[in-house]
Parts: C-alpha cells; sequence; structure tokens
C-alpha cells in the first residue's frame, strides 16, 4: 500500500470520528439548553443545598456560638460576684471551653443518624422554591451591576480629578511618575438604590420559601439557622456571572455529582462545546493529512508545524474555556506592534545583506527620537512624528556608516553584524547613563542615567495608533490605527520594491554576480537597502513603545533583531528572499502561539515562565533551521 | 624561524591590533582606576585560576577552522547538570567534583556531537550558528530545569527546589557539606610569589636541556635565562615583592591548565590533529586526501565541548555557587573575546594565545569598573563597559578578519605571504 493511500485512509477515518464528534456535540449542545440540562443543574444544586444544610459541623459551629453567649451570661450572673478564694470560682474561659464541649456533643448526638435519604422524600416542592430563589438572586444581581455601573459613570470625572491632582503633586515633590494616573472610584459611599432593595426584598421572601420547604428536612432547623445559612446557600444557588458550565463545575466540586441520574450524559452534556471543538480539530488535522503533499510544497514545514502549533492553541484556550476573542485581539495588537520591525527585515534581505542582525541600531536611534520628544514634552500625535523624524534621521546616518562597512565584508555579514549590534546596544547603555537629558520622566530622581524603562502616558504617545478609530466585537478589539500604519508601511515598502531602485537592489540580493554584469552598482543598492532597513527599525521600534505603553532602554534592544529576524523567517521568506506577505504570515503566526501560549501555559503550569521559553525556542529553532538551508554544503 | 623574517610594521600592526588595542586600554584604565596592585594581581590570580582552562576549550576547533565556538555554553550547561546531580546525592570534596567531571563527559560528548552534526549543515556558518544555538540549548535548559527536574524527577537535597515556585532553586549552593567548593583550588596552594619562582625554575631547567640537546641557539636561549633572571631580581625590590604579598596561588588548578596545554599540543601533532589542520586549512582539498571531513569536524566540536564542561566546573568550584539559570549565558562571549584579545583569530589559535588573552581580558575586568566610575556615578557603568568591551573585541575581530580575507582574495601574493 502507498503511503498517499494509507494517509487517505487515516484521513477518512479522521473525519468520520470528527463528524461524530460533532453531530454528538451539537446534539448534546442542544440538550443542554433544554431540559436535560435544566434537570441535572436542578438536582445537583438541590443536593448541594441540602447537604450544605444538612452539615453537622454547621449546627456544631452554631451551638457552640450559642453556648459561648450562653456561659458569658453565666458567668456574669453566677460567678463574678464570688470571692477570688472561692473553691466553686471558675475562670470564664474554662467555662465557656466546658459548655461549648457540651453543646457540640449534644448537637452531634441529635444529628448523628438523621442523614436524609433523598429517594423517600418529595423534592418536587424545594426544588421549585429553589429555581425560584436562583432567579429572583440573578435579578437582585443584575440590578445591582446596573446600579453599581451607573454610580462608576457618575463618579469618574471626580476620581479622574483627583488622581490627576495626586499626580501633579508628585510631579512638583520631583518623586517619579510613570504611566498614567491610575483612576480610582471610591465604591464606599456608593448606597443601594430603590430597585435593588426591593429585588432584595423578593429574593429575600423567596428564601424564607427555601427555608420552610428545607425545615420539611431538618425539623431541627430553626430560623435562626437559616440566617447563619443564608450566605452559603445563596452562593450555591447563583453567583454573578454564572452560566451552566461555572454552576455545573461549582457543584461537582462540592460532590454533588452523585445525585445524577445519569452521570455519562451528564458529563457530555457539560462538555458539548469542548466535544464540538474536538471534532473540529480533528476535522482540520484530517484535511491536513489529506493535502498535506500540497500544504508542504506550497507552505514549507516551519509553517505547518507553526501553524498546526496556533491552531491546536485556539482550540486549548477554547477547550480551556479562555476567552479567545481577548486573546485573538492581543495578538492583532503585537502584530501591529512588531510588524514594522519585521518590516525591516525586507529591504536587508533584498539588497543582499541577509538577515540584518544589526538592526538594534536602527532601534537605538529611534528610541533616542522617542525620547527627544518626552524631553520636549510634545504631546500626542505631533509627538509621535516629531519622534519618528528624529529616529528617522539618525537611524539614516548610521545606517549609511554601517552600510559602508558592511560593503567591505560582503559574504560574513551575519555574524558580524550581530556582535556589531550587540557592541552598539552596550555603548548605548553607557550613553543613557550620561546622554544630558533633564525631564524627570525619563531620568532617575536620584542617582545618575535615564530609566530602565521610561512609561509613556496620555500626554506623549501612548497607543497613539492602537487607539485611533479602534473599535470592539464583543471581546474582540481591532486595533485600527496600529493595522492601518502597518498597511500604510506595508503599501510603501511594496511600492518601493516596484520602482526600477527596488527591482535592481532586488537583483543584488538574488544574484549579486549577475547584478554587477548587469551593469548595477552592487555597492550603491546595499547602501540603500542597508540605508532603508535601518530606517524602518527607528520608526519599528517606536510603533513597538507606543503599543507597549513603555520605552525600553539599556539591554531590551539587544535580542529584538533576533526576534524580527525569526518572525520574518516563520513566514517563509530567506536568508536570500523575503517578500511582503513573509512579514504579515510570520509576525501573526508568531506572535500569535506566544500570546495565545501563555495563558494555556499558565492553565497547564500555573506561574511559570513557558511562554519565554517558548519564545527562546521559536525564536532561535527557525534561525536556526534558516542558517542550515543557507549555509549547507553550497560553500563547499 | 622567527628572526630570519622580515620585520613588517604595518602587518604587526594589523594582525595584533586588537590585542595592542587592548594592552593600551588596559593601561589606561589601570592608571586611571589608581587601584592597589596588590589587589588587582590577588583578583587577577584567582580569575585566572577559574577562566583560563574553559578559554583553553576553543582552540581545537578553531585549528579545524570552525572559528570561535560560541556553542561552549552547551558544554557549560553539561557540566551544570552534572553539578546538579552530584549536590542531590550529596557527594562532596575532590570525588564530587571527579564524579561531575565523570558525569560532564558522557554529556558533553552527546551534545557535541550533536552540535557538531548541526554545525555540518551550516558550514561558514559556524560562530553565528554556535551562538544561536547556544540561545536555542539555553530555551531547552530553562524547560529542563524549570519542568522536568525538581517536578517529574523529585530533587531532595536541601536547598535545591524552593516551595512555592516551580522548578530548581535560582541558585545552586556548593560551599555546603554537599558540595565541592575549592575541591580542587585546595589541593595544594602555594604563595604567588614561590609558584612565579617554580615556573621559572622548571623553564629555565628545559631551555637548558634544549641548549644541551641543540634545538634552541645558545644565543637565544642566554638571552631567555637573562630575562628570566631579571625578572627573579626584581621581585627581591621591596615595592614590587610587596605586589605579590598574602597572594596564594592554586596550584592544582594551574596544574591541570598545564596540562590541558600539553594536551593542546600534543594533541596537533598526531595523525587527528594533523586532520584538523589539514580541514581548517581548506576543507576541498582535505576531502580530496581522503579525510572524512565531517567527521573530524565533529570531533573537534565533542573535544571542545567535554573541555569546557570541565572548564565550567572548575569555574563553579572557585566560585562556590552559581546561578542555575544565567551561569553559562556568559561563557561563550568572555572566553571568546579573551582569546580573540590574545592575539588569536578565527583561524588560528595557540595556547599561548589564550593564556595572554585571558590575562589582558581579565586584567580589563577588574580595572574597567573603577575607571568607569570616572565617566559617571553610577556603579551599573563598569558591567555595561565590560558588556560593550567584550561584545566590541569581538566585532572588531571579526571585522578585521573579514576585511583581511577580502583583501587576500583581491591580492594572491599578500595571502601566500600572510599565510607563511
Amino acid at each position: 500500500m502507498t503511503t498517499s493511500k494509507v494517509r487517505r485512509i487515516i484521513a477518512f477515518a479522521l473525519t468520520a470520528i470528527a463528524l461524530i464528534a460533532i453531530v454528538c456535540g451539537i446534539v448534546t449542545l442542544i440538550l443542554r439548553n433544554g431540559q436535560t440540562g435544566e434537570d441535572a443543574l436542578q438536582s445537583m444544586r438541590l443536593h448541594s443545598v441540602i447537604n450544605a444544610s444538612g452539615d453537622v459541623e454547621t449546627f456544631v459551629a452554631i451551638a457552640e456560638k450559642q453556648a459561648t453567649e450562653a456561659a458569658k451570661q453565666e458567668y456574669n450572673e453566677k460567678y463574678k460576684s464570688l470571692p477570688r478564694n472561692d473553691p466553686n470560682r471558675i475562670s470564664m474561659a474554662e467555662l465557656t471551653k466546658m459548655r461549648k464541649a457540651e453543646a457540640a456533643e449534644a448537637t452531634r448526638a441529635m444529628y448523628a443518624n438523621s442523614s436524609v435519604d433523598l429517594s423517600a422524600m418529595d423534592t418536587t416542592g424545594l426544588k421549585a422554591a429553589l429555581l425560584d430563589y436562583a432567579n429572583k438572586l440573578k435579578d437582585y444581581y443584575d440590578a445591582k451591576d446596573e446600579a453599581e455601573k451607573a454610580y462608576r459613570a457618575t463618579h469618574e470625572a471626580e476620581a479622574r480629578a483627583k488622581a490627576e491632582a495626586e499626580r501633579q503633586q508628585k510631579l512638583e515633590a520631583g518623586e517619579e511618575v510613570i504611566g498614567d494616573p491610575v483612576i480610582v472610584i471610591d465604591m464606599s459611599k456608593f448606597v443601594a438604590t430603590d430597585e435593588m432593595l426591593e429585588k432584595q426584598a423578593i429574593a429575600d421572601e423567596a428564601y424564607l420559601i427555601v427555608g420552610t420547604e428545607l425545615k420539611k428536612f431538618y425539623p431541627l432547623i430553626d430560623d435562626e439557622t437559616l440566617n447563619t445559612l443564608k450566605p452559603t446557600l445563596s452562593d450555591i444557588v447563583f453567583q454573578p456571572g454564572d452560566d451552566f458550565a461555572l454552576l455545573y463545575d461549582r457543584y461537582v466540586e462540592k460532590g454533588s455529582a452523585v445525585a445524577l441520574e445519569n452521570a455519562f450524559l451528564a458529563t457530555l452534556v457539560r462538555h458539548a462545546d469542548d466535544i464540538i471543538y474536538a471534532g473540529l480539530a480533528l476535522l482540520i488535522l484530517a484535511l491536513m493529512i489529506l493535502y498535506y503533499e500540497t500544504l508542504s510544497k506550497k507552505l514549507g514545514l516551519p509553517r505547518i508545524v507553526l501553524g498546526s502549533f496556533f491552531i491546536l492553541l485556539c482550540f486549548l484556550t477554547l477547550w480551556f474555556d479562555l476567552s479567545l476573542p481577548a486573546l485573538l485581539s492581543n495578538t492583532l495588537v503585537r502584530l501591529g506592534m512588531n510588524s514594522i520591525m519585521v518590516l525591516a527585515m525586507v529591504p536587508g534581505i533584498q539588497c543582499g545583506i541577509s538577515l540584518n542582525l544589526g538592526l538594534p541600531i536602527g532601534l537605538v536611534a529611534g528610541l533616542v527620537g522617542g525620547l527627544c520628544t518626552i524631553e520636549w514634552g510634545i504631546p500626542g500625535i505631533a509627538g509621535f512624528a516629531v519622534a519618528i523624524a528624529i529616529g528617522v534621521v539618525i537611524a539614516a546616518i548610521a545606517g549609511w556608516l554601517y552600510a559602508q562597512m558592511l560593503n567591505r565584508l560582503k559574504g560574513e555579514e551575519m555574524s558580524v553584524t550581530t556582535y556589531v549590534g550587540f557592541s552598539i546596544v552596550s555603548l548605548m547603555c553607557i550613553a543613557w547613563l550620561v546622554l544630558p537629558f533633564n525631564s524627570l520622566k525619563l531620568r532617575w530622581p536620584m542617582g545618575t542615567g535615564l530609566r530602565n524603562t521610561v512609561g509613556l502616558d496620555s500626554t506623549n504617545f501612548k497607543h497613539i495608533l492602537d487607539d485611533f478609530l479602534s473599535f470592539s466585537i464583543g471581546d474582540l478589539t481591532i486595533p485600527t490605527g496600529a493595522l492601518l500604519f502597518m498597511a500604510l508601511m506595508c503599501l510603501l515598502v511594496w511600492l518601493f520594491t516596484r520602482s526600477k531602485t527596488g527591482v535592481a537592489m532586488a537583483a543584488v540580493g538574488n544574484n549579486p554576480r549577475f547584478a554587477e554584469a548587469t551593469g548595477i552598482n552592487v555597492n550603491k543598492m546595499r547602501v540603500i537597502g542597508t540605508v532603508l532597513s535601518t530606517m524602518l527599525g527607528a520608526i519599528g521600534i517606536l510603533v513597538y513603545s507606543q503599543s507597549y505603553g513603555f520605552i525600553q532602554l539599556y539591554t531590551a534592544p539587544r535580542q529584538m533583531g533576533f526576534v524580527a529576524a525569526s518572525a520574518i523567517l516563520i513566514g517563509g521568506a530567506t536568508t536570500t528572499r523575503g517578500k511582503i506577505s513573509n512579514v504579515l504570515i510570520g509576525t501573526f503566526l508568531f506572535q500569535g502561539v506566544l500570546t495565545l501560549g501563555m495563558p494555556v501555559a499558565n492553565v497547564l503550569v500555573p506561574g511559570s515562565t513557558f511562554s519565554e521559553t517558548l519564545r527562546i525556542l521559536i525564536s532561535n529553532g527557525i534561525i536556526l533551521y534558516a542558517l542550515t538551508k543557507s549555509g549547507g554544503g553550497s560553500r563547499g | 624561524m622567527a628572526n630570519e623574517k622580515k620585520f613588517n610594521l604595518s602587518s604587526f600592526l594589523r594582525s595584533n591590533a586588537v590585542m595592542i588595542l587592548f594592552v593600551a586600554l588596559s593601561i589606561v584604565c589601570l592608571l586611571a582606576s589608581g587601584q592597589n596592585l596588590n589587589k588587582v594581581l590577588g583578583d587577577l590570580t584567582g580569575r585566572m585560576g577559574r577562566n583560563i582552562f574553559i578559554v583553553l576549550a576553543l582552540i581545537i576547533p578553531v585549528v579545524a577552522g570552525m572559528g570561535i565556538n560560541f556553542a561552549i555554553t552547551i558544554g557549560a550547561m553539561a557540566a551544570q547538570i552534572a553539578c546538579l546531580w552530584t549536590v542531590e546525592w550529596g557527594i562532596s570534596g575532590l570525588p564530587g567534583m571527579l564524579l561531575a567531571a565523570a558525569i560532564t563527559v558522557p554529556l558533553a560528548s552527546f551534545f557535541g556531537f550533536l552540535i557538531g552534526k548541526l554545525m555540518n549543515k551550516m558550514k561558514g556558518q559556524e560562530m553565528i550558528g554556535g551562538l544561536i544555538l547556544g540561545y536555542f540549548a539555553n530555551g531547552l535548559y530553562q524547560l529542563l530545569f524549570l519542568f522536568v527536574f525538581g517536578n517529574l524527577i523529585p530533587l531532595n537535597a536541601p536547598g535545591l527546589v524552593v516551595k512555592g515556585s516551580t522548578g530548581v532553586a535560582n541558585t545552586i549552593d556548593l560551599s555546603t557539606e554537599r558540595g565541592f567548593k575549592y575541591a580542587l583550588d585546595d589541593v595544594w596552594r602555594m604563595p604567588l610569589l614561590d609558584a612565579l619562582y617554580l615556573v621559572l625554575g622548571i623553564a629555565a631547567a628545559i631551555i637548558l636541556v634544549m641548549m644541551l640537546l641543540k634545538k634552541i641557539k645558545q644565543r637565544r636561549g642566554l638571552i631567555i635565562i637573562g630575562i628570566m633572571a631579571v625578572v627573579t631580581g626584581l621581585t627581591f625590590i621591596p615595592p614590587i615583592a610587596a605586589i605579590f604579598e598574602n597572594i596564594s596561588a592554586p596550584m592544582a588548578t594551574f596544574g591541570v591548565v598545564a596540562l590541558l596545554c600539553l594536551f593542546n599540543t600534543a594533541l596537533l601533532k598526531t595523525r587527528l590533529g594533523q586532520n584538523f589542520r589539514a580541514v581548517g586549512q581548506n576543507r576541498t582539498v582535505a576531502n580530496a586526501s581522503g579525510i572524512n571531513v565531517d567527521r573530524v569536524r565533529i570531533i573537534a566540536i565533542m573535544i571542545s565541548t567535554v573541555l569546557a564542561g570541565w572548564g565550567q566546573l572548575i569555574f563553579v568550584q572557585n566560585m562556590g555557587s552559581f546561578q542555575t539559570y544565567g551561569a553559562h549565558e556568559q561563557v561563550g562571549l568572555y572566553a571568546g573575546a579573551a582569546i580573540l584579545v590574545g592575539g588569536a583569530s578565527i583561524r588560528k589559535a595557540t595556547n599561548s594565545q589564550a593564556i595572554l588573552g585571558c590575562i589582558l581580558f581579565h586584567l580589563m575586568f577588574i580595572v574597567v569598573p573603577d575607571a568607569g566610575k570616572l565617566l559617571s556615578s553610577d556603579a551599573s557603568i563598569g558591567e555595561y563597559l565590560r558588556a560593550f568591551i567584550s561584545y566590541g573585541v569581538i566585532a572588531l575581530a571579526l571585522v578585521i578578519h573579514a576585511w583581511s580575507g577580502i583583501q587576500k582574495k583581491k591580492n594572491p601574493r599578500e595571502a601566500l605571504a600572510v599565510r607563511r
């Protein structure tokens, strides 16, 4: 049997399983929203409530509390007046201890044999009461939520003014202020609205009915016990934000799964959405196996591996009930944030200096531009523009010098540029310590030099692109401005590659000897490409900073060249060929895997640095892969 | 013979530019910092003892034409894995150190084999490949220490795992009764001055024997012995003797280093060593003459990786503790910069260049922070200066090498002259 046949059989088998899973999932999902789900929830709720209110220890605790009170009274009445040396005199602590022990023992004895046999009782009354109580509680919480929202809205301006004033005070006192003022709305003065009180009263009434029903099961329960139990029971019945899955999980945690009539079906119903996800994942897997050859030819192995990993992560986030739209909007933000730096690789590759690992040269130029804007206090979009202008000018000069050097070491660029980039970053570390910036936003108030991270805020260019025209669809927020800017830059670079110079430059990158033979000035093209790449690096770091909200100085830019290089390689570029599409695909895949990987890893291993490790592995792994492809035996 | 060659100032300057620059820098910094020479020398002795072995581990790959092996960080990782387990088993002192060294051998050989395999796929790009491979391996190392050791494979020794955090603790302490701090250094220590006399005495004896066997010209030998006598005489002058006061030299460590130098020299004289040279000079020719180029390169990297692992063991036994997640990161950078400072290039390196480079580089390490304080009062400036100089030295060496390589291509006659 040929491999393609085996592949086809596997693919069809997987498709069949996937389809069964999807159908099964849809059916159970319908069941969940119908009577089956409601029944399961109700019987579990009943069990939880009965368990919680029939808990002997609860009663013991109540009895002990009462005994303590009684002992106090008894002490005051009987023993307090006795003289110190009276043999009958007893200390209050001892008395309390004694009475408490008695009460506990008595209560335990009373409840020892009173475990309730649910099957023998008529539970319909209690079930109905509980359902009613749950609905009324929901009404109450909704009303409360709404009221609080309204309160926040009316008091926000006040809180903002207060925060601003505090910040101003701090600034005047010369203290360090980083980022935007934190607006804290004081909720202590929040008073329940009439609507809330009304809803609460209704809920309390419903609780009374629950109480009367409960008394049928536990005749010993008195009104006071009911009051003590109220918070526990109401938490069991309904909490703000509950849905089927949350309620189900909470009841299972309390051990109420035993109350289910058909545990298997209930589990299926609970995981209906997960079954559908699994089915879809299998379907995609089957398609990939079926079309493996076409895919691997069109995309290449690294993209298949990372692409499948990304899809797997998407399903895992759904599986773990994380918000996929929120995470995807995070990915979009980081796509806009990183794409310009990755785009900077394109002119470098096309002009034949291969991956521009000396990108940090452009990055520090951009950083200087950003710092100047803050120093001069130029706000908003104008500040961002000035920062870019300064950064680009410095980057052009530095890039030209850098290109002169690179023209003298053709063929050895990669290792040299890496170390030149490293040297520049460490040289700038010293520069950050001694540069004559004065703004307290930039400097440490005590000590010398600039801060490690300079916080941007609304007076500078924080989120200036991200927030421009941004809109939300549910949890998915689109950073329109950043994406538009990305598209604009990509368009400009694309137009350049289509121009006469751009075509000549690409010829140099593809085959320098042929280019020289056709009369192209190779050195000039390499200079143009390098300068462009460095300038894009300067813009890139500013776009990155506005989105990140901080300007990172010192050693931070050191690895960014590698990150950018690996992103474009992931997108399918090689060390001699690179296109805009490689930039977009690569950045999205790389950043997508990182943004989705972090929360998933945190579910699997809480509090781990797994995402950072993942970044190291992917970023360096792909560069190694590219090196094995480009180096190889061709050089003898 | 050296004195028969015409002395060409410009070519001498070009091939030793890095070193000359460095000597000048060190002298300026030393004067600017105004440090006590006794303290500087004491520091330098300690640093030499713990760092020189790993620098010497770089020589074989350079000879085999693979440039500076920045992947020695992976050898250091192997050594740190070995350290972890000797501490876990509680085998302390010299036996612990020897056990760690023994564990390092198979681990580092295996890693070296893989590195070699990979580097054979990126011929001509070994240095950048080794650097990135070091970063990549660091990711795997973190996975191992964060998620495998201490989680999947439980560790019981006190202090290795911190409660409430995942993975192995941030620092592994070797100064407890389970570790092997100073295990090698304390085998045999003697005052530095005595050690100097000892070395000079042995060297003089060797030269005398060689003179008698007519392996060295009489005049040359006498001049060398004369210089050594003057050096010995100088140490009796009180101010110079004061510099050497209260410094003890870890003779056992230096002995091991001497053995490694002998090993390097001897290895290059064997058939395998000749193959290294042949492959290093021209892979195509070596291949044509029947040498299995890929295999020779893998062996070179394996030897280098194992030696680097041992070097890291010597380093940590002297330091007494190490950062679990960071101790290996800068190993390749510092060792690579050190050997380049000594006048080595990425095509040629010798024992003496490694030793000289190590001395100069670490002298810089000692004096630069104090000199940096003249620039800014911030304490971290010294650290940044060190990093800048380390990276800068490597960048400069690479630029100079690439430059002269291209000029050789342009001018074949000069290329021949340089090679001779």
